[in-house]
This record gives structure tokens, sequence and C-alpha cells, in this order.
């Protein structure tokens, strides 16, 4: 299955070159990258580092295998590789670049290599955390690629075309919203089953629904504007108005309710990892873990600490990049400009 | 007027009906009754207790068409597990648990008290809290405590939940010693003590998207004209913030307020499962752990009941005091 | 802004009075003083039932709450029967059709603590509601019927067998109840009635038991020391059938004993207090074995302070009331332990090298006073080998015994036990463990060695030097199955793998769940394998009943896993089985063991044992290898516990003072310069 995750980083930075390019034709969108490069310069850096981990650790392929306790037709990334997992794997419990074990204090097969020390079952907890950067990518990334296209063609068509379709996506969205959103997800899960793919559903089904209220009363605005009311005496095809008209107009609103979403979704993740329904690897699993290692006397605070830090910094950055682009992409700012 | 309530109460029921379907869906057709009567009684039983297992929890009629009776009888469309699903949550009549045999309504009454214990006190603070805080920030706008609570609050709201426990337990519970780590007691005089390091920590999890949300509210009304008038004439920048700008931020605070209040009842799954209280947040837990399929679709059935009535709510609250609301529905329906 | 600055004040001075005032004492003040003993539970007991609880959690409950026949004496080891609810132990008579009558004679005067359930007897002299009768022996024989009556699935059905007509009486009530819709709607004990009851159960008067057993069974009494065969009052039955908000007497139980069931909320919290109604309150002048402290022991319980002259011949219980708390997870319940708020704990393993160094306590714990005490569970783990396979089975004849005892010494127990248990444990020389009849300390097993030397010799000897069978030229291939694919089980099985690889022979693993290892033990399809026995009661022939024939896996679905078929062993288990304790039974367990020794069936590991740390407030703690309610015969210090308590649990105030400090610091400035600035 290497070729899924090749598959999906190729298709990443092809889409992520086309979009960059054609954006900047656009001299709104340059001006707002710009902005948002100039005010959030440090959150972009660390937000760009992770998701060049992220890929790192998506591209894998088979070979190199059959020594050291790698099977040989196991799929290794590049992150597997640098730190080689099964060959640097201690007894047990070390502290952060320790030369003794933790318990009993006998020498390390290497000592000071493991930068966060190491967890209990002896495995380096940087390789760890670093692993788990990709699954909150794939959190809050494949759920938003799911959540966000069927979001607005709910949206879209209920505030454009109005009547009877708005009526019952109306009535769905309230359904919907109206079971409260944990409950929900956990009623999906115990039905659907315990898998990454499910989790992602589920995660995805809980998220529509506010994104879809916003587009809704978005195109309702925009389908009263004078422009689309031309086209439409024009006799230009419905499609067409909602391609070149409603959508770029949504754009705003989709960017910022991405990273609002985002952040939101690796937070639920956490909370079902404590309930025993995560995805495994995730940094909510690993905080499970270790949870009850801070009971213990003396204390291990390593791999919490790793886990929760690399947590914390991702979304802070997130957060902050949302709340600069809400400033930046701001309809009024942006009537302005133009 | 009445007839802008008859509407939207209909259509709360027609919404209550839409979530009856939507479990209905996810628990009866996903479901396999055989497995969950084994996981309850094991496996040795005989296979008439099964049968009887699964008659009594009513997992033993067909789910859409009941073959059993005759194309023309109306029995072939109603004797089945939809209209019974439908027929036993609309009556409030929840059966009992699929792990244990307890009557469902026993366990969700005793479990609404120990709920509204950590919830109610936790709201009503963590509200306070926020209001004067964000106020107060509101005051002393583009000073160096504006900037720094704001810091604060972005920080605070980048932290998960799972952590400010963990790390709250720890720290005030095994560290410093003040309060029981965990635990709870009915008794009035016990209650305060276990409570007080979840109330602590909630209050703090929450107090950074509080305090920005209410702040970005009250800004916009101190920005306004008729505060400036205020100003104008003379009054005094506190009466200004309580009198003027306080009242009428008031209803975008009420429209959230009401609507958390279903929520106090279900209580916090985190944090009843951290602090050992047997609400109904741990019941749900424990529904998970044990695939208790009925009590699951009961607490989400009454989830969503509230928060459905509590929106009913707020919109007859909203129409009464906005009259923009009631025209506006009245000219176009 | 006087105001607002004040409120502000005001919330932060009530935060800091609360925290001032803060304590993390989970139990109210006015139990302090009070001789109330602390324990905790980790999982909500599934039923209270006695027919029917088989669990630890449950045991910790009935126990406690459902007297017995018999008991056992506290202090003598071996485990000793004595006389609980019954005046003496049962009478053994052999009848004229060579079946065996024990006769059991309860006492007058034993009543049921209060309950609404006796109410159904009628109103007492002077109008109020009845709320408890004397017990009668029909009690103990409707107990008997509910543990026969296939609707409450007891599991301990099977183990009443000898009794005549106890598994017809079973089958009899099936049949009526599917004949007959009104008959199964009838009270239990109405349908026992009309059933004809069991045939071997005989009620003579009030207070005599008979019972006919059709062939003998010695271990039968001790099924009289444990709560199955509690009198159970037919009212409570009838009245707690879960209807009309009355709970299902399988929570909510009504018995003899000394303490009775008070609060039950099983997800959180259990209380049990001391019953008044209980004989040992009532009528201490019986000086009854089962409800006065005992006054013989041994020299290590006179050392160990256990025959204290203020404890001996003295009435039971001390203890006025048992609160259970529900923790669930092992190591937030031991901080607690060690904070004082549980009298007494086991050990968890994460805090074990620093709770127990070179098997005695660590100075930190012993300057708390904590005691420690170690006691071995009657239980045995063991690699056993399937006798029926062709390499390492009986059919290997001599080659297969010299590999079997060759693997044998190739296992260092007590390195496995410092690896995996803490060094906790006995190393085992036969199948039965300490503390029962039988057992002989002083015995070696010669194969419970490890010596590798000899190992390779005998290998050698069987035919396969170096792990190379000498016929084929091939190497030696066993394969190993395991029902657990957890890490540490894992480890434990390399661990075994790489001791038999030092002599050469290679063994591979296949591990599964423990649903698809006991598939596979019922196909026959496996060599070797790993498991362990736990006793039931203190009789070797719960252990030696193992390698019996007719207990085979293969043959009956029976525990014996090895299928070990030694026609000399079988006869001398079943004369075994009927003595009595003595000479002549020692005698045939010692022939048996020689045989389990020479032919090596399994390869005995250890006897399991227990840690449990106690406080020093608490008196008289002895621990029992067996699951078996001992809480009656404890003490406690309440003035000690709570200024221990108090010392250990200063809570740390300075933080906040410095906190608060620091925030004023930071905000006054702020605050200051405002207002200069806009005046």
């Amino acid at each position: 299955m290497s070729w899924v995750g090749n598959a999906i980083v190729a298709v990443l930075l092809v889409a992520g070159v086309f979009i960059w390019m054609r954006a900047r034709r656009n001299r709104l969108w340059r001006e707002a990258m710009a902005a948002l490069a100039r005010r959030r310069r440090f959150a972009l850096i660390i937000l760009g580092l992770y998701v060049a981990v992220g890929m790192l650790d998506a591209v894998s392929w088979v070979g190199g295998g059959g020594v050291q306790g790698v099977a040989a037709s196991e799929a290794r990334s590049v992150i597997d590789r640098i730190f080689k997992p099964s060959v640097f794997r201690e007894k047990s419990y070390s502290a952060p670049f320790a030369s003794a074990e933790f318990v009993g204090g006998a020498a390390l097969t290497f000592p000071g290599r493991h930068v966060l020390g190491t967890d209990i079952l002896g495995d380096d907890v940087l390789y760890k955390t670093l692993k788990g950067i990709k699954v909150a990518l794939l959190i809050g990334g494949l759920t938003c690629l799911v959540l966000i296209p069927l979001a607005l063609l709910f949206g879209v068509s209920a505030g454009y075309f109005g009547g009877r379709i708005d009526d019952v996506v109306f009535f769905v969205m309230s359904t919907l919203a109206s079971i409260p959103n944990l409950l929900l997800l956990i009623a999906l899960i115990m039905a659907l089953g315990k898998g990454t793919l499910q989790v992602c559903f589920a995660l995805g089904i809980t998220g529509w629904v506010g994104l879809s209220r916003l587009t809704r009363a978005e195109t309702l605005k925009l389908r009263e504007l004078e422009y689309v009311q031309a086209a439409r005496a024009l006799g230009v095809s419905h499609p067409t108005i909602v391609l070149r008209h409603i959508l770029p107009n949504l754009s705003h609103l989709v960017i910022i309710t991405f990273a609002l979403l985002f952040t939101g979704l690796v937070l639920s993740e956490t909370i079902l990892a404590y309930l025993g329904i995560g995805l495994d690897g995730s940094w909510g699993r690993m905080i499970d873990q270790a949870r009850n290692e801070l009971s213990r006397d003396p204390v291990i605070w390593w791999t919490i600490a790793a886990a929760s830090a690399a947590l914390f910094i991702l979304v802070l950055c997130v957060n902050l990049i949302a709340d600069a682009l809400r400033d930046i992409l701001d309809p009024r700012t942006l009537r302005e400009r133009a | 007027m009445l007839a802008y309530i008859v509407r939207r109460l209909a259509y709360g029921f027609a919404t209550v009906l839409g979530v009856l379907g939507v479990l209905f869906v996810l628990f009866f057709a996903v479901a396999d009754p055989d497995e969950m009567a084994i996981r309850a009684i094991g496996e040795r039983a005989s296979p008439e207790t099964y049968t009887a297992w699964k008659h009594n929890h009513g997992y033993d009629k067909p789910l859409l068409l009941n073959p059993q009776h005759s194309w023309a009888s109306i029995g072939r469309y109603t004797d089945t597990l939809l209209v019974e699903h439908y027929e036993r949550m609309l009556s409030f009549r929840f059966g009992r648990s699929d792990s244990d045999d307890t009557p469902i309504w026993t366990r969700i009454r005793e479990g609404a008290g120990p709920s509204l214990s950590l919830t109610l006190p936790l709201f009503v603070l963590g509200l306070l809290v926020g209001a004067a805080l964000s106020l107060a920030v509101a005051f002393f706008r583009d000073t160096y405590i504006d900037r720094s609570v704001l810091v604060l609050c972005m920080l605070g709201m980048s932290v998960a939940s799972l952590i400010y426990i963990i790390a709250g337990q720890y720290v005030i519970g095994k560290l410093l010693r003040w309060f029981p780590i965990s635990g709870f007691d009915t008794d009035p005089s016990m209650i305060g003590r276990f409570l007080a390091i979840p109330i602590l920590i909630g209050v703090l999890a929450e107090f950074g998207g509080t305090v920005r949300l209410y702040r970005t509210v009250f800004l916009e009304e101190v920005n306004r004209d008729y505060v400036r008038t205020a100003r104008a004439k003379g009054c005094g920048e506190i009466r200004v913030m309580i009198h003027h700008v306080l009242r009428n931020a008031l209803l975008p605070i009420i429209t959230n307020v009401v609507l958390a209040i279903p929520f106090l009842f279900i209580g916090s799954i985190l944090f009843e499962s951290f602090f050992g209280i047997p609400g109904l947040g741990a019941l749900t837990v424990e529904a998970i752990n044990g695939n208790d399929f009925s009590t699951l679709r009961t607490i989400v059935y009454i989830g969503a009941l509230l928060y459905i009535v509590g929106q009913i709510l707020t919109d007859i609250c909203y129409s009464l005091a906005d009259p923009r609301v009631r025209l506006g529905a009245e000219a176009s329906g | 802004m006087l105001r607002t600055t004040s409120r502000f004040l005001i919330g932060a001075l009530a935060f800091a009075l609360s925290v001032v005032a803060c304590t993390n004492d989970p139990y109210p003040g006015a139990d302090q003083r009070r001789k109330v003993y602390y324990t905790s539970f980790n999982e909500a007991p599934k039923s209270l039932d006695p027919a029917v609880a088989y669990d630890t959690a449950a045991h910790e409950i009935t126990g406690n709450v459902y007297g017995t026949l018999l008991e056992y004496h506290y202090l003598k080891r071996p485990y000793t029967l004595i006389p609980g609810l019954a005046k003496d132990l049962p009478k053994r008579e052999k009848a004229a059709d060579g079946g065996i009558t024990y006769t059991f004679e309860l006492r007058p005067g034993l009543l049921y603590h209060d309950d609404a359930c006796f109410a159904l007897n009628g109103k007492s002299a002077d109008g109020k509601p009845l709320r408890t009768r004397e017990v009668v022996a029909g009690d103990i024989a409707f107990e008997l019927m509910r543990v026969a009556d296939p609707k409450v699935a007891s599991p301990v059905l099977r183990k009443f067998a000898a009794i005549k007509g106890f598994l017809e009486f079973s089958k009899r009530l099936r049949a009526l109840r599917r004949a007959s819709p009104n008959f199964a709607g009838q009270p239990a004990h109405v349908q026992y009635r009309r059933a004809g009851g069991i045939a071997g159960i005989k009620v003579d008067g009030k207070y005599m038991l008979r019972l006919s057993l059709s062939r003998p069974d010695p271990q039968l009494k001790y099924w009289f020391a444990m709560p199955f065969t509690t009198p159970v009052p037919w009212e409570a039955v009838q009245y707690y059938d879960g209807d009309e908000g009355r709970p299902h007497f399988r929570d909510h139980p009504v018995g003899t004993g000394p303490f009775r069931l008070a609060i039950y909320q099983k997800r959180l919290r259990m209380v049990l207090v001391r019953n008044k109604n209980w004989y040992g309150v009532r009528h201490p002048e019986w000086k009854a074995p089962g409800a006065t402290y005992p006054t013989e022991g041994s020299a290590t319980d006179r050392k160990r302070g256990r025959l204290d002259a203020a404890y001996a011949g003295r009435p039971l219980p001390f203890i006025e009331r048992i609160e259970l708390r529900l923790e669930k997870e092992s190591i937030p319940a031991f901080n607690k332990f060690l904070q004082g708020y549980f009298d007494r704990s086991g050990i968890i393993s994460e805090s074990f090298d620093k709770i127990v160094l070179n098997d005695a306590l660590s100075p930190e714990m012993v300057a708390r006073g904590i005691r420690l005490e170690k006691s071995v569970q009657a239980s045995i783990f063991y690699v056993g080998f399937n006798m029926l396979d062709p390499t390492v089975g009986a059919k290997a004849g001599d080659r297969g015994r010299k590999l079997r005892q060759a693997m044998s010494l190739a296992i260092d127990v007590r390195e496995y036990l410092r690896l995996f248990q803490n060094g906790r444990g006995v190393v085992a020389h036969s199948p039965i463990p300490p503390g029962l009849y039988g057992y002989d300390r002083t015995y070696r097993n010669p194969y419970s060695r490890f010596d590798l030397a000899r190992a390779r010799k005998l290998l050698a000897e069987a035919g396969y030097p170096k792990g190379i069978d000498q016929r084929t030229g091939e190497p030696l291939k066993i394969t190993f199955d395991t029902g657990s694919t957890s890490a540490q089980a894992t480890l434990r099985y390399q661990y075994f793998v790489n001791s038999w690889r030092r002599i050469g022979v290679d063994v591979e693993v296949n591990a599964t769940t423990y649903n698809q290892f006991l598939e596979k033990l019922k196909l026959g399809a496996y060599q070797i394998y790993f498991t362990g026995w736990i006793a039931d009661f203190p009789d070797p022939e719960n252990f030696l009943f193992l390698l019996e024939s007719s207990s085979g896996r293969k043959a009956s679905g029976g525990s014996n896993y090895s299928n070990f078929s030694n026609p000399r062993y079988d006869t001398l288990y079943h004369a075994m089985r009927a003595m009595e304790n003595g000479p002549r039974r020692l005698e045939t367990i010692r022939e048996m063991l020689a045989i389990v020794e020479r032919e090596r069936p399994w390869i005995e590991l250890f006897h399991d044992e227990s840690y449990v740390l106690s406080h020093p407030w608490v008196k008289n703690v002895k621990t029992f290898g067996l699951s078996y309610p001992t809480l009656k015969y404890l003490d406690l210090a309440p003035q000690q516990r709570a200024r221990l308590r108090a010392s250990w649990n200063q809570p740390i105030r300075w933080p906040l003072w410095i906190a608060l400090a620091l925030l004023a610091a930071f905000i006054v400035p702020g605050i200051v310069t405002f207002f200069r600035e806009r005046q």
C-alpha cells in the first residue's frame, strides 16, 4: 500500500504548484499572500516544516529489508530509514539524552542517542512524535478534503437554487446539527467501526454542517449581486455561474474554515484516542498511553511532553495563521482594495 | 406570533423525527443482534435464553417490512423495528441496558444529578469569569494588558482539553496536594473538594475561547455611535461599559448561553471519567466500552432533544425580543 | 473602577480562602475517629447472587455478607476447617447401600439481618411488619436447589454432582418449565417444592441437614466454606425481583454474615456495616469458633503480633464499617494508598523496585511503618507436554521421557521469576502448592534444578545430541502454542524459547488469541503449552486431578491439557480422593508425585506469591492464599491513622501566593498608567 502514500504526495505537490501559479496571477491573492507572509512568518515556517516532515513520512518504498528486524517486504518511509526504529530500540524507558536505563540503571545500547528519550517498549520518542505529524495532517487534511466539497455542494445548491432543494438541505443540516458533536461522532464510529477511514469519515460528517450553513448564507447574498443577475439574464448556464462567480467569492470562507476545522479535528481526535477509538500512531494515542506515567514515582514526563508540545505547536501555528487570514481576507478589506 | 410558535414547534418535531431516523440507521441497520446477545449473556447459555434476551431488548423483529403479516394488513409495516423504535423513543420508554439489564431511565436519573453538579457551577463560573475578564479587557483596550491577554487566549485555545486535565490533575492534585485527585460524594459538605479541581481546570480550558469571543462582541459595541454619544454626554467610562455596552452585548451572549444549557445535562465525558464522577458522561463512556447500543442510543437522543428544545426556546425568545425577526417571518411565511 | 477592582479582590480572596481551607482527604472529617476500613475495587461486581458470584470483586461483598456452615481457621496452616454457622464439622456416615451421608447441624437462634423482604411473612405482635426471621436448614437446601437451577446458571453446578438426585433435579426443572408456562411463572421456592426437591438433600426438623452422596467426595465439604452454600431466605429471592423499583436479588444480598451491605452504588462506592443480628454480636457468650479471635497459631504468628493478648479469644468483628471505593486505574489507587487513604494494597509493578529491595521493604517504606505480608497462593504455573504427541509424548517412550527431562533441566525458574515477577513466587517442585496437605517443604524435584550440562547429556541419551535427531539427521523442531499475543506475554515465552535453544532444541512460538488456543486444544494439535491453575479449595485433589486420565482434554474436554494417562497414577488418584487426611493418604500422594517426577508431563515452574502492604494502623493482618474473607479479624487504630495521614498530606500553598503576587505586579502598573493617561 505504499504507492497510495506516494501518489497522494505527488498529487498534493502538483496541485500545490498549480494553485500557487494560478493565485499569483491574481493581484488580490498576491497581496493577501504577501501580507500573510509578513505578519506570520514564523508560524508559516514552522507549519512548512511540519508539512515537509509529513510528506517525508508519506513517501515510502520497499527495499533494503530482511535484516535487523525489518521484514523484506516492509515498506519504509524516509523517516523510518533515518531513524531505523528496529535497530535503535532499547529495553524500556530512558530519559532524554540518557546513557542508562530509567528503571534499574543498566547501560543503554545506544547511550546519548535518544534526544527525547524512549517509551515503555524502548522506542525513540522523537521518532514516534515525528510519525505522529503524518497522522495529524491526515486527520485534518484528508477529512477536510472530503468534507469541504461536500459542504460546498450542499450549501451552494441550497443557497443558489432555493425552494425545495433549500428546504431539504436545510432540514438535513438541522437534523445533523441537533445531535451534539461528540455524541454523533461516537455513534458513527461505534456503528461503522474503528478504522482510519471510518474515523475520518465520521469526523467529516460532524464537521460539514457549519461550513454548509456559512456557504448557504453567503451564496444567498451572492445570488442577488448585480453581475450574477445579469449573467442569468444573459442565459449563462447555472454550472458556469456557480463556477465562475459564486465559488471564487467563497474561497476566503473556505480557507478560513479549513484552518479552523483543521485544529478542531486534530483536537477532537485526542478525545477519541482517550475513548479508545483514535487513530494508530497519533499524538492522542501517545498521550493516552503515557497518561499514567505522570503518576509514577519518579515521574516519566518526556513522552507526554513531546506529544503535547508537538500538538500544541501545530495547533497554535494554524490558529495564528487562521486569525491573520481572517483579517486579511475580510470581504470588506478585499472589496476596498478592489 | 402564535403562528410563528406553532410553525417553529412543528419544525422542531420534524427535526426530532429526522434525528430518530439517523439513530435508527446507525444503531439498528449496522448492529448484529446475535453478537450483542452473546456479548451480554456469555457463550454457554441456551438458545432459548438468547431468544428471550433479543425479545426483551427489542431486537427480534425485522427492520422495515415484516413478512409474517399479509400484504394487506397494516401489521406488515408497523410490526417492525423501525416503527417500534420510533414508538419507544417518542413515548420515552427506553427499555433496559444491553450490557446489564438495568432500566436505562434509572441510570439516566441517577447520573443527571452528579453531571449537573459539575457542569452547572462550571458553566456559571466560566461565564462570569469570561464576561468579567473580557469586559475589563475591552475597558483596557489597546494597552499591553489587552495584548497580553489576547496572546494568552491564543495560547490557551491551542492546548487540547485532554492536556489541561492531565496536567491539572498532576499539578494541583499530586504536586500541590490541594484537593483529592478524583472521586465523588453526594454529601453537600464533601462535594466541594471533589469538584474543585475539575471546575478550576474547566474554567481554565474554556477561558481562551470565551474571552476572545466576548471581547469581540464587546469591542463591536464599544465602537457604536450610541456609546460615543453617552461618553460625550459625560458618562464615566465604567458606567458606559456596564450600563450600555454590557446590556446591548447581552443578546449574542445570551444566545450562546441558552444553546449551551442542554449540554449541561449530558455532562462532560472527559471530566467525568478522569475525575471519577458518576454522571451521564461516565455512563456514555461505559456504554462505549461495553458496546451498549441501547444506552448510547438513548443518550444521543436525549442530547439531541434537549438541543432542539433549546434552539426553539432561543428562537422564540429572539423573536419576542427582536421585532424584525417576527415581522420578517410573517412577511415571508 | 473601585467597584470592579474591589469585586476582583473579593473574588481572589474567596478563592485564596478556599485554597487555605483545602484538603485532599476524600473522606468526611467525622469518620476520622471511627474504625472504618478503606479499600478499593476496580470493577463493579457483575452479580452478588451467592449461587453465581465467582469473581474477586463480588466475593469481597458476598464473603462478608453471607455466612457459611463451615469456615477456615484464620491462623492455622495447612488450612483447617472450623465450624461457622454449623455447630460442628459434619458427621460422616456410611450408608447401607455403600453411599455416604454427611449431616450438618445448624446452630439454633441465628437471625438474618433486618430487611424489608421479611414483611412477606406478615406482622409481628405489635403490628409492625416483620424485619427478620430465624435461619433454618431449609434455607440451605433452598440455596442448593438454586445452584442446581439451570435458570440461575451457577458456574459450580457440576461440583455437587455427587449428591444424589442433584443433576436429575436440574433436568426435571427444565422439563417442567418447558411443559407449562404456568409452572414457570411461579416463585422459585414454589417451583422447587412442586418439582419434588433434590432426592439426596433431606431437612430434618429446623436445624438438621442430611446430604446423601452416591459416591465418596471428601472435597465436598470445602464447598460449604464458600458462599455457594450459604442459607438464602426464599423471601429475598421472591421480593427482590427487579420490578416496581425494587432491586434485583443479585444487587441486594440478604445474609447471615458479620457485615451487611448498607450502600451499593456499584460504580462508585460500596459500604458494609457491622451486622447487629450476627450471632457473634448477639451471642458473644457462645464463644463460637467463627466469631471469636483464635487463640492458637504458629510461632510466626506470635512474632508478628497476631496472637496478642488484647485480641486472643475476643468476640468479632472489631471494625464497624468497610468502605470500598471504585478506582479504575491501578497507579492512582496505589498513590492513594501511599497517601494513607487506603489501608492495604498490593504493589504495582511500576513502583516495585522502590518498595521492595532485596526481598525486603525499602527503608523508605519501613520508616513509614508500612508492613509487607507475603503469601504464597494456592496455585501452580507450568509448561506442559501433550502426551499424545509422537515426538514429545508417551508414544516416544524412553526417548520422549528423556527429552522432557532434559527440557525441564534447561529452565532457570529463579531467573524467570526475577525477570518477570519482580522475584515474587516460589519455585515449584511438584503440582501441590505450599499450605496444602501433601506439600513437602523438604522435597526437591531433581528435574527442577537448573543444570545445562546434565540437560545436554540427557538430550544426547534421548537420541538428539546437540538437538539433531540421530536417526534422521534433522534438527529437532517443537512448537509452543500460547493463548496470548500481548507484548508482555511474548517476552515470557521468548525466555523459554531462549532457554531451550541453549541446549540445542529449536522451539517455535505459535501465539494466538485465547479462544483460538482453546480451539487448538480441542483438536489435540499441539506439542507444548504454558498455563496455570488456581485452587478452588485447599485440598491436593484440586491439583492432582489435573493429571488424571478421565480429565483429559481429548478424552472429555477436561482440564488435563497434557492428556496424561498413567494407569497406576489413576488408580492411586481414585484411592487418594476418597481418603481422609492421614498417613495412608500421604503415602499415596507421595507415590503419585514420584510418577509425575519421572514422567515429566509438566515442567512445574512456580507457585504465585502475593505481596500485600499494610499501614501500621492495621492490626492482625494475615493474608490468605485463597479467595477468603478475613476482614472480621482485622482491627484499626484510627487516631494513629489520622495523625499519619495529616503529616503525609500537607497541601503546598506557596506557589499560589507567588503566582498572585506576580500577577499583581504585572497588572497594577498597567492599570495605574492607564488611569493616569486618562486623567
